[in-house]
């Protein structure tokens, strides 16, 4: 087999799967870009998000939601597209919860914000096995998008391909959002300097509510979008949270395109290294970290820091 | 030369070697403690309820909770009851060897039941040595286990890889071919159920292209997936547990790839796949018990677990329920046999005894192998199953071995136990 033959699938997995990555970043790049908090519920979100959907995809979904019962009589692709509508919202109603924990911590020692998050995850993650059992789960999707599809002598997933195009559409929409309407520009005005904002007349307390629970809600978006491949388990939200965390810092706190490249390198790294050395692969994106953060403190697309000048 | 012994050097020397002798002397490994016959039989259960191998931790408890319940339903053993308590070893060596210290010096149990993961198994495998306290491993099934990991007080309950390879490699090669690669998790279990599946498939002719190491933790199988597309073998020899399992089984079958190659999954946990759906078992794979086997006692063990465990979502038993729940019955039948609990004694009984088929409620009879503490035992082959009688109905049963047929003889040379001597005695 030739190089090109041999390199090729796995250098397009690589892009699939650093789509998916972005994807899995976005809601925690946004909230730690506008309001310089770590937050390490994301995970939980995530997981809780999967949940959310798995109760309203199927009535064996542990939850016993009647309300549900009208949707259990639509067809599946019905139900999918329901779901990713309702389900983050569900889940940004609990972060906007969780961000009113959070006002007490604003302006004092971060500290404070990455403790409380963490608790929230520890919290969330036992709450999740509490209403759902701790046994894996499975959401049932659309046969349109189950099953392989054979690109020469190899078979992709045809989900993959839906996810890698859910992510684009996902990040693209959020570019336009934030860059083309007033409330983006808020959104970065705040991130920018929110005092500034805030004299301005601008409801900060609301922005940040607002920010929080979009945030949260991409992260239920992911959490549903990657079930199907990941699985749903109470603990998968550590599965989420590490690479976030990862991309953020090597794309650059508060980038959006950092966070889209980080999520894209990050994905080709652990292709390639799946592929030609698995033992290397989940360690692979820990290295890329250590090596760019050596080089360059602020990551890929970071601003620079006074203390660089 | 004269040498003068003074009183106080007399006095500071026989103290010093009173002191010495106490805590280095044969003492050491021999203690025995205080009997309290009026007492219940303290039982600690080192069950993974949380982490990689939860849902397996949480059957196996079902398991030797039910025996111990109908233990003591029938009036106990030698007259005392039998109670428990139950920690979570967190599917971690290090918290596992915690718990097990804090079980036999804090809560002085007299016996320690439960593990799935190998790490886990050999890290209690190891305090309960060092204390002379019996232990039973009932479902981690590294070879290793009842091989270079073996203790005098250990006794290992499930098959191990090798058995399952054994089982299965011999038709494996000649059914689907000699192309073989390896999917190893990479921790002591994969490594070693891997080796032996290596082993005994080139033994039966097979060559082995690769060997591809899954890290623990895994989450997208797809690189790994491509990758044996590339190498187009005809056998995928896998030995992934847990929630890595799960993920790669997934993926497989999403990718419309579990029919060809064909998968030999070295063994299947009931609770890793029950709920999925009969279309989500894929491959060949060994198991040691099955709910829908035609013979005495399986119906009835089926609505005992039912009538005890109505809530739980898994509706029927399976082989990981199996191992807890016997190995707790033979607890308790070895310590009657014993006529004491006295550790030395319950060990001598459990090696070399045999068990009957119709007891262990298998098609083949099993022993306690004295030479390496292994229960050798049959092991089954199976597949999904094309013609479900009903939901619960997963597997199809394709064979079995008996337990000389699957057994791993390795373990006659690896495995060195301590002597009876050597390890110390108590009695609770």
């Amino acid at each position: 087999m030739d190089l090109v033959h041999l390199l090729l699938p796995h250098l397009l997995n690589g892009v699939a799967l650093g789509l998916l990555f972005a994807l899995i970043a976005l809601g925690f790049m946004l909230i730690i870009g506008v309001m310089e908090v770590i937050n390490l519920a994301h995970g939980s979100l995530f997981a809780l998000g999967a949940y959310f959907a798995l109760s309203l995809m199927t009535p064996d979904g542990g939850l016993r939601l009647g309300i549900a019962q009208v949707l259990f009589d639509l067809p599946v692709g019905w139900r999918y597209v329901i779901v990713l509508l309702v389900a983050p919202v569900g889940v940004a109603i609990v972060g906007m919860g969780l961000e009113m924990c959070l006002r007490r911590t604003y302006g004092k020692d971060p500290l404070y914000g990455l403790l409380l998050t963490f608790g929230a995850a520890l919290v969330l993650e036992e709450l999740i096995r509490l209403a759902w059992g701790p046994t894996e789960r499975f959401i049932p999707i659309p046969s349109a998008i189950t099953g392989g599809i054979a690109i020469g002598d190899l078979i992709y997933s045809k989900y993959r391909f839906f996810a890698s195009g859910f992510a684009i559409l996902m990040i693209g929409l959020l570019w336009l959002f934030l860059e083309k309407t007033p409330y983006g520009a808020l959104i970065k005005a705040g991130a920018h300097d929110s005092e500034m904002v805030r004299a301005l007349g601008v409801n900060l307390t609301r922005l940040r509510l607002f920010v929080f629970g979009f945030g949260t809600a991409l992260a239920a978006i992911a959490g549903i979008i990657m079930a199907p491949i990941w699985g749903i388990r109470p603990h998968v939200g550590v599965d989420a949270v590490v690479p976030a965390f990862v991309i953020i810092v090597l794309g650059g706190v508060g980038s959006f395109w950092g966070a889209v490249i980080a999520g894209l390198l990050v994905g080709m790294v652990v292709g390639l290294t799946g592929a030609f050395a698995t033992d290397w692969s989940l360690i692979s994106m820990y290295i890329l970290l250590i090596l760019v953060v050596t080089f360059r403190a602020r990551g890929l697309l970071g601003k620079k820091s006074i203390l660089e000048n | 030369m004269k040498i003068r012994i003074t009183r106080r050097a007399l006095l500071a020397g026989t103290a010093a070697t009173a002191g010495v002798t106490a805590f280095a002397g044969p003492w050491k490994h021999n203690r025995v403690w205080a009997q309290k016959t009026d007492k219940p039989i303290l039982i600690g259960l080192t069950h993974d309820a949380s982490g990689q191998f939860a849902n397996s931790g949480q059957d196996e408890q079902r398991g030797t909770i039910m025996a111990i319940e109908e233990i003591n339903a029938k009036g106990g053993v030698l007259g005392r009851k039998l109670s428990y308590i139950v920690a979570d070893t967190e599917t971690t060596p290090s918290t596992a060897t915690r718990i097990a210290e804090r079980m036999i010096n804090r809560n002085e149990v007299a016996f320690i039941v439960g593990a799935i993961q190998s790490g886990v198994a050999n890290a209690i495998g190891q305090v309960a040595q060092k204390h002379g306290v019996v232990y039973f491993n009932t479902n981690s099934s590294s070879p290793t286990e009842a091989g270079k990991d073996c203790q005098r007080v250990k006794f290992v309950w499930d098959g191990t890889g090798a058995n399952f390879a054994n089982a299965a490699a011999a038709n494996a090669v000649k059914t689907f071919g000699k192309k073989w690669l390896l999917l190893t998790n990479d921790y002591v279990w994969g490594h070693n159920t891997s080796k032996a599946t290596r082993t005994t498939a080139v033994q039966y002719g097979a060559d082995i292209v690769d060997e591809i190491l899954v890290p623990v933790g895994t989450r997208d199988f797809s690189p790994i997936l491509l990758k044996v597309q590339q190498a187009r073998p005809d056998v995928v020899a896998a030995a992934v547990g847990g929630d890595d399992f799960k993920v790669m089984r997934q993926q497989t079958v999403d990718m419309k790839l579990d029919r060809k190659p064909a998968w030999l999954n070295n063994q299947q946990d009931w609770p890793d796949v029950y709920g999925l759906g009969i279309d989500s078992v894929f491959g060949v794979f060994g198991t040691t018990w099955y709910h829908k086997l035609d013979l005495p006692g399986v119906d009835d063990l089926v609505k005992k677990y039912q009538a005890r465990w109505p809530d739980t979502r898994i509706d029927v038993p399976g082989n990981v329920f199996y191992n807890g729940y016997m190995a707790m019955h033979e607890l308790a039948k070895a310590i009657e046999r014993a006529g004491s609990t006295n550790n030395l004694k319950v060990i001598r009984a459990l090696e070399g005894h045999k068990m009957s088929a119709k007891d262990r409620m298998q098609h083949g009879d099993a022993y306690i192998d004295p030479v390496s503490h292994h229960v050798q035992q049959t092991i089954y082959m199976a597949m999904g199953n094309d013609k479900p009688v009903d939901k619960t109905d997963y597997f199809k049963i394709l064979s079995w071995a008996s337990a000389e047929e699957a057994k791993d003889k390795n373990e006659a040379t690896d495995c060195k136990l301590q002597p009876l001597d050597k390890t110390p005695s108590y009695e609770m």
